[in-house]
């Protein structure tokens, strides 16, 4: 047991590993990139649909719901599924990350402009704002905390989730848990947990960092 | 402000319904809810119990698992067979550990795989290294007529650019070809370990992939790897015009199917029924029958059986 | 890309097994996940300093790819369906755990008081009183955990079980949509069956969320 960890420290921090088209320089520079990619492109569908249905409150129940589904999407399935109809490309990556973040976005959104008190946007519509005034200038400011929640849980379950990747031949650090799996290199298959888990909790720590800093006026 | 009697009982109720499953998944490490096999008792060999046959996680190995169980099942062996296992590294260590007891192998790489430097290139002699080689509590059983061996293949283009014929041939592009194979090969005799040590190649880069399945087939038609590593019973490679480099010297050793058993499973039934199997079963009705699992989508299990039928090894 | 609605139709039996062995994985996850959860979350409650140990603790774990806890699991019990359990409850652990905690914080403090004025000793209390008015939200980690668990069964399909997920893998090794299709769409009604049926247990045990007529 013990060897193993030592096994695992040697594996992360020696240079060999860390330079090279399978060094980990170079897997985790993908990694950002499928689930940065992602998540922005989640964020451009998923905004615009919770600050819809927050501002007009239509469709909750599709925020609410939204979520579970999300959830209960088997990511293999849909990777699968893609690559079987488009073939080796990027597309099976994307779309399962983006499936799986969008719903996520949405509600914490929604949760977000439900949670901005109905007499302030009362109070906004009696001075004479415009429905995409009242959106941009009243609900969106309030209800930022929240999306940016929303934004943050999503990229966290983004980037634990892009090792999807190496399910179909990409990158990422996925590729030293499959690797791993099919050379049965025990320390490999950690060495890629490991980092993801790293990966995925710094940029938590410094997105929340950043979330308390912008809203360090407001009251708790 | 207790919960009244009707609530807790639900509560209760609830718990224990979910309570059977879980017990039942924790009894003996079932996979489904069939009726695993249980390891037989001492002494030399007893297929009583039924034995479990894994296979490996390519189409080919899911045939000859089912075929195995078609013609054990015909002579009284209880078998359940587990598709899809993953590579050899996981397969041997699952044998090992008891968790399956029968695999279809391959005499060479299978041998490479237990002694890496083994030297035996002749069936025979691969067959007494491997009853040699073989970790305590496991053995092969007499190997079979069909073969499947691993190739490295190159598009019909490719060939023409760089002038590829043989494995030997690949040491003059050094550096700038790209391979792609099941992430396993990596690290293996017979893979890139073993094309380095013999004929001093050097990729520029390793695409991990999958054994001779949609993603290095795939890689190949467009072009992202250069060299392919994919078995020859594969009819993609008649099919594409793809050329498969010859091997001047013997990296790759012959392949026939030989079946690894443990030996507490290991009875005279199993080996009748598997022997008389091995003899009847060619490469091209082995070929034949892939294509109509990858090709046609027939089940593995069905296509087995209706060869077992056919040839009367079953009735 | 069609369906073969052939195939679903000869396969009607192996579907139909791999759904039962897919539950069956998914439900002794989250029934193994409450199980350790409840003692966990009641320490995490009640002792301060443990607290913050043990929530940072799951959320460093949920952060774990699922297909690396599967295989880090191998050489501890196999390629057994007991590995995917124990994987799978490692995150319906986590998701109870946090919503446990949480359900157990918003229980309100004269609440608790009153209990113990009445003389109430503390286990009774947890028992009686803390526990019903935190259903609501662990009721809620419940139907996440178990939507959550049904979707990541189908990852143990590479290391031989997976339940529907073998579906995935049989489907890509043959270029073959019709297996895949079925599995997505199995997974998909699973889930929206239980947690259906969640939400009616917890309407049954929570009388008093219900709204007034």
């Amino acid at each position: 047991m013990y060897e193993l960890f030592k096994d695992l420290g040697s594996w992360l921090t020696s240079g060999d590993q860390w330079s090279g088209y399978d060094g980990i320089a170079h897997r985790l520079a993908e990694h950002l990139q499928y689930s940065l990619l992602a998540t922005l492109i989640a964020m451009a569908i998923g905004l615009p649909l919770g600050l819809l249905i927050g501002h007009t409150g239509r469709g909750a129940f599709v925020a609410i719901n939204l979520a579970s589904f999300g959830r209960a999407l088997p990511t293999v399935g849909l990777v699968v599924l893609v690559f079987l109809a488009s073939g080796l490309s990027m597309w099976p990556v994307y779309i399962a990350l983006v499936a799986l973040a969008v719903p996520s976005i949405v509600t914490n959104t929604y949760a977000g402009m439900t949670a901005v008190d109905p007499d302030v946007k009362d109070a906004a519509r009696g001075q004479g704002m415009r429905w995409h005034q009242v959106l941009f200038q009243v609900e969106l400011p309030l209800a930022l905390p929240l999306i940016m929640t929303g934004l943050r849980l999503a990229l966290i379950q983004v980037v634990a989730t892009a090792t999807i990747a190496a399910y179909v031949s990409f990158g990422g650090l996925g590729r030293y848990v499959f690797d791993g799996l099919a050379q049965r290199d025990l320390v490999q298959v950690m060495g890629g947990a490991v980092l993801v888990a790293v990966v995925a909790i710094a940029l938590d720590l410094a997105l929340s960092g950043v979330q308390r800093f912008l809203f360090r006026h407001r009251p708790a | 402000m207790a919960l009244p009697m009707n609530r807790r009982a639900l509560l209760g109720g609830l718990f224990a319904a979910a309570a059977v499953p879980a017990l039942a998944a924790c009894s003996g490490g079932i996979t489904s809810l069939d009726e695993g096999s249980g390891s037989s008792g001492g002494g030399s060999g007893s297929s009583a119990g039924g034995l479990t046959i894994g296979t490996a996680n390519f189409t080919e190995n899911q045939v000859l698992g089912y075929l195995y169980a078609a013609v054990l099942d015909a002579a009284g062996v209880q078998t359940k067979v587990r598709p899809n296992l993953g590579s050899r590294e996981i397969l041997i260590p699952a044998m090992k550990s008891g968790d399956i007891d029968l695999l279809p192998e391959y005499q060479g790489a299978l041998l490479h795989y237990v002694a890496p430097k083994a030297t035996a290139t002749e069936e025979g002699e691969m067959q007494n290294a491997l009853t040699i080689a073989l970790p305590a509590g496991l053995q092969v059983l007499p190997y079979g007529m069909a073969e499947d061996s691993d190739a490295f293949v190159v598009t019909r283009e490719t060939a023409t650019k760089y002038g590829l014929t043989s494995l030997a041939d690949l040491k003059k592009q050094n550096g700038k070809l790209i391979i792609g194979a099941a992430a396993e090969v990596k690290t293996r005799e017979v893979g890139v370990v073993g094309l380095k040590e013999v004929y001093g190649v050097e990729f520029k880069e390793f695409k991990s992939l999958d054994s001779s399945g949609p993603l290095v087939k795939g890689a190949l038609k467009k072009g992202d790897v250069d060299v392919a590593n994919l078995f020859t019973t594969d009819t993609d490679i008649l099919d594409n015009g793809w050329v498969v480099l010859t091997d001047p010297e013997n990296l790759i050793p012959g392949q026939h199917i030989v079946p690894l058993i443990a030996d507490r499973k290991a009875d005279s039934t199993v080996r009748k029924a598997l022997a008389e199997l091995g003899n009847v079963l060619t490469t091209t009705d082995l070929t034949e029958l892939n294509r109509k699992v990858d090709k046609d989508k027939k089940d593995p299990e069905d296509v087995a059986n209706a060869y077992a039928k056919e040839k009367g090894l079953t009735k | 890309m069609t369906i073969d609605w052939s195939w679903i139709g000869d396969h009607t039996d192996d579907l139909t097994t791999l759904t039962v062995s897919h539950l069956q994985a998914a439900l002794s996850a989250v029934f193994f996940g409450l199980l350790i959860s409840l003692p966990l979350a009641v320490v995490a409650h009640r002792v301060r300093p443990l607290r913050g140990f043990l929530l940072g603790l799951s959320n460093v774990l949920f952060t774990i790819p699922s297909i690396a806890i599967f295989v880090l699991l191998l050489p501890v019990s196999g390629l057994t369906r007991t590995t995917t359990v124990i994987g799978l409850t490692v995150y319906t652990l986590v998701v109870l755990l946090r919503n446990t905690v949480e359900g157990l914080d918003s229980v309100p403090v004269k609440t608790k008081e009153a209990a113990k004025a009445m003389g109430t000793r503390p286990f009774r209390t947890l028992l009686t009183v803390e526990l019903p008015l935190a259903l609501p939200v662990i009721m809620a980690g419940v139907r996440i955990a178990t939507v959550m668990s049904i979707s990541l069964v189908s990852v143990a399909t590479y290391i031989g079980d997976g339940g529907l997920g073998q579906l995935f893998t049989d489907g890509f090794q043959r270029d073959f949509p019709t297996p895949v299709i079925a599995g997505v769409v199995l997974t998909l009604l699973l889930a929206v069956v239980a947690d259906a049926l969640l939400v009616a247990v917890q309407y049954v045990l929570t009388p008093w969320t219900r709204r007034r007529a």
